[in-house]
Formats: C-alpha cells, sequence, structure tokens
C-alpha cells in the first residue's frame, strides 16, 4: 500500500522559471506537443523541438537523471517500434516517429516534474468550469480525480495479490476463482469511499431539490 | 441532538425482504449514548439511520427538527460519521491535505482553509505528521486523524461506528481521552466494555432490537448475559449454569457473530 | 446504499439522474482499475509494440458492472488523466503522445467499446430479468464481443493503418493476434460482472430492476 509515490513522485519542488510559469501554458506546451506529433512531417523538426523540450526540462532544475527515469519505462516499446519502422519505412520516418513520442512525454513530464498534484488537481478542476452549465461540478470533478489517484495503490496492491496467487497455485488452476476476489474487493473498497465521502458530506449532489 | 428515531429498516433482497432493524422509537438526548451488541445485531444499520447514510424504510429519523431523508445536506453538516476503519474514510494521501477537503466547502479561501486546518491537526497533536503518508502512521494516528478531520467542521453530533476495534490498548485510552474532552454529543458503537462504560446511557441492540436501554453497568451486564446465553459452556452444561462471574468473561462478544462487522455496511 | 428505493430526491426532471457519493466512488475506482490493468504485466506482441494486457478485461468489465453512463466517465477519466500526463497506459505510458503511437486506435476505441456494452449490458439484464439458465451468460458474451470487435479491434486496425502507416492487410494481421485473448478476457468478463450483480445487487440489477417496473 505504500507505493502511493510510484506515480505521483514525479514533482520536485523549486523556483526555477518553469515553476513559476502559470500552469495554463504547461497545459497548452502539452497540448501543444501532442498536436506537433502529427504535424511535424521532417525527422529534423522533431530532434530539433525535442532538443528545446529537454532544454527547458533541465532548466527547472529536476536534473538529467529525472529525465533519463521519465523515459525510460517508453524506451522498450520505442525501439521496437523504431526497428519496425526502419525496416518498413526507412530511417527518417522511423526517427520521427520515435522522436514525436519522445517529445510528448518529455512535454508531459516538464507539466509534471514542476507542478504540485494539487494545484494539478485545481487546474482541472478551473479548466472544468466552463462546463457547468452542462451540468457538470468541477469540485465534484476534481474529487473524483482525487479519489482515483488514492485507489491506483489500492488496486494495484490487489492485482499483485492475484499474480502472487497465481505464481502460489499455478494459472492453469480456475483463473475465475484467481482474478474474482480483486474485483469483488475493488467493488466492495469503491463503496466504502463512496459511504465515506457521502458521511463526510462531500460528493452529493449540490441541492439534489431543485 | 436526536430528538426523534421512530423506524424500521428493511432491505429488498432475495429470496425475501430482510429487515434488518425492527420498529423502534428512540430519543437520544443524553451527552454519551453507547450502542453494544454482537455483529450484525443492527447496531451500524442503527448508526448509519443517524447520518443519513441508511434511509429508514418506515417512519423518519431527526436531528434537532432536520429529517434524515428530505434535509440530509443539512443532517449532515450536524452530524459527523467516523468509520470503524480510518482508511475507508481518510480520502486524501496526507492529513493535511484530508483536513483541508474536509473545509473545502465551508472555508473557499485556500489561505485561510490552509490556516484552520493546520489548527485543526494541532488540536489534536497531529501538526508534525500533516504531511506524512497516511499509510506510515500507526492505527491510533490515523483513527485520531479521522476524528479530526471529521470535527473540522464541527459537527454538532459525533458519530462512532466501532472506533476502538483496530486499536491497541494505547490508542484505545487515548481515544478515550479524546472522546471524554469533546464537547458535541457523541454517539458510538462499540464491543470495548470499558469505553462503553463512559457513557451516560447504553443501548443494547440483538438481532435487529433494542434489548435494554438504560444505565452503563446495568446495560453491560445485560449484554453479558445475552452473549452467554445459548453458547456451550467449557464445561458442557449451558453456560452461567454454576460458572458465577467466569462464564460470562468466557462469552467474547466478538466471536458471537462471526461476520466481520463490514456486514452492516454491505448489507445496507 | 439502496438510492433505487430513495425516490424523494434526485429523481428530479433534471437532464440526467445526478450521481451520488457512491457512484462517485464506483467511476473513481473502476478507472483506477483500468489504470492498474495497464501497468500490470504488459507483454509486448510480436514487432509492433501493442502490448497484451488485463486492460480489456478491466475495460469490458467497467462495461458490464456499471452500465453505459458511468463506465462512459470511469473510462473517459482514465483517458484524460492519461493524456494529462499521468503515466497509466500501457507500459507506463501517457500523454498526448499516445494518440500518435500505433495503439491510439485502441486506447480511444476502450471508451466506446465500454460504452457500448454497458448499454448492451442493461437491455441483456432487462430482457433477461424472468429467465434463469444460460441466455444471459451467454447473450452478455455476444455484447461484450460485439462490442470489443466494433470500437476496440476496429478502430485498432485503423490506428495501426494511419499511425503505423501499415496497409489494411497487415494491421489485420497484427490485430488478430489480440483475438485469442480477447475471447478468452471476454469470457472472464462476463463470469465475473455476473458474480459481482449477485454480491452486489444494487450495482445495477436493482437499478435495471426498478427501472424496469416503473410505468
Amino acid at each position: 500500500m505504500s507505493s502511493h509515490g510510484l506515480l505521483l513522485a514525479a514533482y520536485v519542488p523549486g523556483s526555477s522559471l518553469i515553476h513559476r510559469a502559470p500552469l495554463w501554458l504547461k497545459f497548452l506546451l502539452v497540448v501543444g506537443c501532442g498536436m506537433a506529433s502529427f504535424l511535424i512531417a521532417d525527422w529534423a523538426v522533431s530532434a530539433v523541438v525535442m532538443t528545446l523540450l529537454c532544454g527547458l526540462f533541465l532548466l527547472s532544475g529536476a536534473g538529467p537523471a529525472r529525465l533519463l527515469r521519465a523515459v525510460r519505462p517508453v524506451l522498450p516499446v520505442l525501439l521496437a517500434i523504431g526497428l519496425f519502422q526502419w525496416w518498413q519505412l526507412g530511417a527518417p520516418t522511423a526517427a520521427r516517429i520515435v522522436l514525436n513520442v519522445l517529445v510528448c512525454v518529455v512535454a508531459a513530464s516538464i507539466l509534471t516534474a514542476t507542478t504540485p498534484v494539487q494545484a494539478l488537481l485545481d487546474g482541472v478542476a478551473s479548466l472544468a468550469r466552463p462546463f457547468r452549465r452542462f451540468g457538470a461540478d468541477p469540485e465534484r470533478f476534481a474529487l473524483t480525480i482525487a479519489i482515483m489517484l488514492r485507489s491506483i495503490p489500492f488496486v494495484a496492491g490487489a492485482y499483485m495479490d492475484v499474480r502472487d496467487s497465481a505464481r502460489a497455485r499455478g494459472l492453469e488452476r480456475n483463473p475465475r476463482a484467481l482474478v474474482l476476489p480483486v474485483f469483488i474487493s475493488t467493488v466492495a473498497f469503491a463503496r466504502q469511499t463512496g459511504e465515506a465521502l457521502a458521511a463526510r458530506g462531500l460528493g452529493e449532489p449540490e441541492d439534489p431539490e431543485d | 441532538m436526536l430528538d426523534r428515531v421512530t423506524v424500521r429498516v428493511s432491505v429488498d433482497g432475495r429470496p425475501a425482504p430482510k429487515t434488518l432493524l425492527e420498529e423502534l422509537s428512540l430519543n437520544l438526548t443524553e451527552r454519551r449514548i453507547g450502542v453494544i451488541g454482537a455483529n450484525g445485531s443492527g447496531k451500524s444499520t442503527l448508526l448509519r439511520l443517524l447520518n443519513g447514510l441508511v434511509p429508514p424504510s418506515d417512519g423518519t429519523v431527526r436531528v434537532d427538527g432536520a429529517d434524515t431523508v428530505r434535509a440530509v445536506r443539512e443532517v449532515r453538516r450536524r452530524v459527523g460519521f467516523v468509520f470503524t476503519d480510518p482508511l475507508s474514510q481518510l480520502v486524501m494521501p496526507t492529513g493535511r491535505e484530508d483536513v483541508e477537503l474536509s473545509l473545502r466547502r465551508s472555508i473557499r479561501n485556500a489561505a485561510a482553509r490552509r490556516a484552520h486546518a493546520e489548527s485543526v491537526l494541532d488540536r489534536f497533536g497531529l501538526l508534525p505528521l500533516a504531511d506524512q503518508s497516511i499509510y506510515e502512521l500507526s492505527g491510533g494516528e490515523r483513527q485520531l486523524l479521522a476524528l479530526a478531520a471529521v470535527l473540522a467542521v464541527d459537527p454538532q453530533v459525533l458519530v462512532l461506528d466501532e472506533p476502538s476495534t483496530l486499536l491497541d490498548l494505547r490508542n484505545r485510552e487515548l481515544l478515550r481521552r479524546t472522546l471524554a474532552g469533546l464537547r458535541q454529543q457523541v454517539i458510538l458503537s462499540t464491543h470495548d466494555l470499558e469505553l462503553a462504560r463512559d457513557m451516560d446511557r447504553v443501548l443494547v441492540v440483538d438481532d435487529g432490537k433494542v434489548v435494554f436501554d438504560g444505565r452503563a453497568a446495568a446495560a453491560v451486564a445485560h449484554y453479558r448475559d445475552l452473549s452467554a446465553a445459548g453458547l456451550p459452556a467449557p464445561g458442557g452444561g449451558p453456560a452461567g449454569s454454576g460458572l458465577g462471574g467466569l462464564g460470562g468473561e468466557l462469552a467474547v462478544p466478538e466471536q458471537a457473530g462471526g461476520r466481520p462487522e463490514r456486514a452492516g455496511l454491505e448489507k445496507a | 446504499m439502496t438510492q433505487t428505493e430513495n425516490p424523494t430526491k434526485a429523481r428530479a426532471p433534471r437532464r440526467r439522474s445526478r450521481w451520488n457519493a457512491t457512484d462517485l466512488g464506483l467511476i473513481a475506482v473502476f478507472a483506477a482499475l483500468v489504470a492498474g490493468s495497464a501497468l500490470i504485466a504488459a507483454i509486448p506482441v510480436g514487432g509492433l509494440g501493442v502490448p497484451i494486457t488485463l486492460q480489456t478485461l478491466a475495460v469490458m468489465l467497467t462495461g458490464l458492472a456499471l452500465g453505459p453512463a458511468r463506465a462512459f466517465a470511469a473510462v473517459g477519466l482514465y483517458l484524460l488523466l492519461g493524456f494529462a500526463g499521468l503515466p497509466i497506459f500501457s507500459g507506463g505510458r501517457s500523454g498526448l503522445g499516445v494518440l500518435a503511437g500505433p495503439s491510439a486506435g485502441y486506447i480511444i476505441g476502450f471508451l466506446l467499446a465500454a460504452t457500448a456494452v454497458g448499454w448492451l449490458a442493461v437491455v441483456v439484464l432487462a430482457r433477461t430479468a424472468k429467465r434463469t439458465g444460460k441466455l444471459r451468460p451467454i447473450l452478455l458474451f455476444a455484447a461484450a464481443m460485439v462490442s470489443s470487435i466494433i470500437f476496440i479491434h476496429g478502430l485498432g486496425i485503423l490506428g495501426m493503418m494511419v499511425n503505423a502507416k501499415l496497409d489494411f492487410s497487415k494491421a489485420f494481421l497484427a490485430d488478430l493476434a489480440f483475438y485469442p485473448g480477447d475471447i478468452i478476457k471476454n469470457v472472464l468478463a462476463v463470469s465475473i460482472a455476473l458474480a459481482l450483480h449477485k454480491a452486489f445487487p444494487d450495482l445495477l440489477l436493482r437499478r435495471v430492476r426498478t427501472a424496469d417496473t416503473r410505468p
């Protein structure tokens, strides 16, 4: 259960220019890079963008080790894609595709490394504010995100239990019996969480009467 | 103050609807009220009625005039609820964030909210642990934090569902002292007979019925007899016959029902 | 909590029935379930780098367990946070970059497939309310297969064609590798969903039943 930091530890406290940059600008950077990865057709342009972003990341003071750690999980998959594309479509296209994915990863890392989770949630809640007229409730939206984040360690723990019991008992025995407890306990956990929220007066729709 | 509880609770189950709590009518006005009974007896259902977590099938529950179905938001502002397992209640990764979450509706300004959260944590001696992961706290610290997060919004009534079940002796003592010092009305269910003895009034619940209602000492004695009845005594004869006080001591209530207390939650 | 037995509130003629705290809890935890399934044991298949995970199981189960609206919200929340930068796509990837990758079609397919199977599940549960026997599981399995073939495999192939520049036959063959696993996962998802509805009748079953008996 203590693996809470697993996904969210990326934030590095600091006071760099990037830390102080407004959240919307950083959001825009991430979205912009996502768009760019569709539009950039030349691998050299991708490489330049990639270099710029890496520079920006290092400017935040988070350090090259952290940059490497952010990129590392993607590398095996990217390597496979890269080799396949090289074989299929040649080196320039392969380089472009791989670099464009890396551009997005680094851009997202710049955002998460320089923004605390609470600020991210507040940002998401304010992003959702314009949708209020369609019946959205930004507070409940942010709350749901917070619950999801806190549930990931629980769910990961439950999956680990399955893996362990699969090792102990063998996968060839009834797979349903193996995974069913994960889902039963997960639903029970979800309802417990919902009840706890309700008891604290959180998460219920605003003024159900009107 | 709960001025009127007149209810029956049943759920639409299969094959037949199941009654969790028989018809009852109560005025809960004492400052410290305990509810004791075996697992699955209806304790949890009774407590969950008090802040609208369980709606009554018949009748009404009112907190200072506010109906728990029609004015559920108002009722939940007035009645704080603490669960047995603080981990099911604490929503945020750290204590500070969890208390701030409680305050989100009442204090809009972030700085004011932060300041108030710190004063609440400080009152319970939790300020040094404010930024620690809730998973790294001890069971007692977690239960105290859950209590702090609920009391942060200053409810009039505090309902606790077996608050000491997961605590060791030392933390139970800490909880008892904390509860004794609260100015709120306290209504709790417990298997901890020592905690029950601190109460001004104790209800004994058995099989969905309130079977005893009165002073703590008498209620605990009644509950002991009830738990012992029907259990085979160690000697073979019926419990209580010729074993004196010992038979009562042996009838550990936690083992009588068999099912964990979560049962109440799931049925509800 | 049996909100269906509590008709005094939340049933006002609004745009939609509003979710209570338990619904929010379910949406959030199922979103986490989909995220967790992507992170555990991802096996890259072939040279393409579209990894096999328990994810389709979690996605289909979300639809079968929660019904269309809440399943859409849960999978949508997962996608949103993944796009926003949380490393919860298979293999620990994140960000809008996945939309440029070969598995983009699958990821978008999840959202539509969960919603579709949720909608079909409600129909099946309502129609088979009075029947016992094998009909319900068989129909639910059919619903899961149809949804995943149309949305997950259909969009998955399209994604590989657009992003990996494969022609249709190559993409189709690459996608074929997922079928055996998917059939097993859909069988599992249906049997788990039925067990969940037995354990928690108010998860979806009682909603369906009360909606059905309402005039």
